[in-house]
């Protein structure tokens, strides 16, 4: 099972290639964070993941989606569990 | 085998009187009275008996006509409970043959099979399996021209493909025909399963919750330099096969209960049989905090008001597609930063061997950003693995913090002024990475050499050493 975040913190869950970019599959960020500020503050921590992976990919938060473009009230919670889900194409 | 003519054009667009079709209730188009032979009710028993299923459920699997498009790591698996399910007629698309390095995960092909057509090969392991359904063959690529002719000829299509180009190909395609699609994709350690489509509703409808079509979930591709195929990034068998294995659960759900039937545009209901639309994730790490292995099902939205293929004023049309327009090579190319690296960074390969073989290179740096799992199979000598993801991490890290520049570079070169070579495996990461160090000033302002190694470990393989175990 995926770690609980800490105190004061939410998961964001990295798939396929958003876990190769990070080199990691989960990581804790401090909350409340709008839903807005989610890519810059990835980016901030990883040079270049906007362009090569989070413009292009889904995200989730608790399960469902939600639309990136279209978020300007949503803000991600304490204990949410975020989700940035890339295509895959390979088969 | 190839008998088209058997394909019966009349199951096509048959809509219900009846809005709320289920398997125990309602029959396919046609064929529920039909007496099974003994034959098929010997073979389809176990799964007849599951309750929902039942002979009414059975006949409608074998009226359905499947497209499977990729006869791979996902087409093999879904193949394979396709034809034991007992569907009436199976196409199967692929251009390539079958090679050693696809037995581990595509089950429907064999060693004795190497080199030949993969829908031959899959067909032929098909038959031996079940010998009833027909399957027709169709061994060359799917492509703008030929997709729409091919994919209105069946019930339902199973995206098995290996690349974005052909995923929004398809998708388009069965918005356009109205027909439901499987689409599932693997690489590495995960896997996505969703059912799009489903039921089919006709283009620009949008007064209403309708299922999303791939461009619905996936606006754009990501640019090529992000994407990864099995080949280059690599695939565990059991997780393609898990997905595969999934896509012919859900098609055979969606057949046997009679979803594929498009509603008709006058449906008063047209929500009908909307299920929430999911995208299944299946990750499998190999060393991971997150578990042995997790399922997500995510919850997705329905069809986009505004999506390109779907959606309101959507101009899709399948003359359009045949005609070139969209360009679907130039929509999943779009270019990203190039690299354009002056002549006297950069080196071949054999230059590179020559110039150490002969004591001319002076004491340098060479770093190599392939995976640790590449590297570890074998390096040019002196080479220090640092992968190009954990490079970028670090450049960001001191970008973002302010830590000298040097940090970046293997723990016993932080201090030397030595000129720095960078391999990678094909000769893109290095590139980034030249540009990368120079950026962070480890050249100490054109004072040292940086300098790219060209095409990587491939090009090592094929001008300096041809046993270098390259993967």
């Amino acid at each position: 099972m995926t770690p609980k975040p800490p105190q004061g913190h939410f998961n964001v869950l990295y798939f396929a290639t958003a876990g190769s970019y990070t080199s990691k599959n989960v990581e804790a960020l401090p909350a409340p964070l709008p839903l807005k500020k989610l890519f810059s503050t990835l980016e901030e921590r990883y040079e270049g993941i906007r362009a090569s992976v989070l413009d292009h990919s889904l995200v989730t938060i608790n399960l469902t989606y939600v639309d990136v473009d279209d978020a300007e009230e949503v803000v991600i919670q304490e204990g949410d569990e975020v989700a940035i889900i890339p295509p895959v194409s390979s088969g | 085998m190839v008998q088209r003519e058997a394909i019966d054009a009349d199951m096509t667009d048959k809509p219900f009187a009846n809005g709320q079709a289920t398997a125990a209730t309602n029959l396919g188009a046609d064929g529920g009275s039909r007496r099974l032979t003994d034959e098929e009710f010997e073979r389809y028993s176990r799964q007849m008996i599951v309750p929902g299923m039942g002979k009414e459920g059975q006949l409608r699997l074998i009226n359905s006509r499947v497209l499977i498009i990729g006869a791979g790591g996902l087409g093999c698996p879904a193949a394979q409970y396709i034809a034991g399910a007992g569907i009436g007629i199976i196409g199967i698309v692929d251009g390539d043959v079958v090679e050693a390095s696809n037995l581990h995960r595509q089950v429907g092909h064999s060693t004795s099979r190497i080199g030949v057509k993969k829908v031959n090969s899959l067909i032929t392991h098909l038959e031996d399996l079940n010998p009833l359904p027909t399957y027709v063959p169709y061994p060359f690529q799917l492509t703008p021209q030929n997709a729409a002719d091919i994919i209105s000829q069946y019930d339902l299509v199973m995206d098995c493909t290996d690349n974005p180009i052909t995923r929004y190909l398809i998708s388009d395609i069965c918005v356009l025909l109205r027909k439901p699609l499987v689409s599932a994709a693997a690489v590495q350690k995960s896997g996505q399963l969703t059912v799009l489509n489903c039921p089919p509703t006709p283009q620009g409808r949008v007064d209403g919750k309708y299922a999303p079509c791939y461009r619905c979930c996936f606006r754009k591709p990501p640019p090529p330099s992000s994407m990864v195929s099995c080949g280059e990034a690599g695939i565990m068998g059991p997780v393609v096969g898990m997905m595969g294995v999934a896509q012919a659960g859900e098609a055979i759900k969606i057949l046997a209960s009679a979803l594929h039937i498009p509603s008709p545009t006058t449906d008063s209901t047209p929500e009908r049989n909307l299920q929430q639309p999911t995208l299944l994730i299946y990750t499998y790490d190999l060393d991971s905090a997150v578990g042995p292995y997790s399922f997500r099902a995510l919850k997705m939205g329905g069809r986009k008001r505004n999506c390109f293929a779907c959606g309101e004023n959507s101009t899709l049309t399948l003359e359009g597609i045949k005609a070139g327009v969209p360009d679907y090579v130039q929509f999943c190319s779009v270019p990203t930063s190039k690299v354009d690296l002056p002549p006297e960074e950069r080196i071949t390969a054999a230059a590179y061997h020559t110039a150490k073989q002969s004591g001319e290179l002076p004491e340098h740096i060479l770093i190599d950003t392939r995976e640790k799992e590449h590297f570890s199979f074998g390096s040019i000598e002196g080479a220090v693995n640092t992968p190009f993801s954990k490079l970028l991490m670090k450049a960001a890290a001191i970008k973002r913090d302010g830590s000298p520049a040097s940090e970046i570079l293997p723990a016993d070169a932080k201090d030397s002024d030595a000129p720095i070579f960078v391999v990678c495996r094909t000769g893109l990461d290095s590139q980034e990475t030249v540009e990368k160090l120079k950026e962070l000033g480890l050249d100490n302002g054109g004072e040292r050499r940086i300098v790219d190694i060209m095409g990587g470990m491939k090009a090592w393989k094929e001008e300096v050493d041809p046993t270098f175990p390259y993967i």
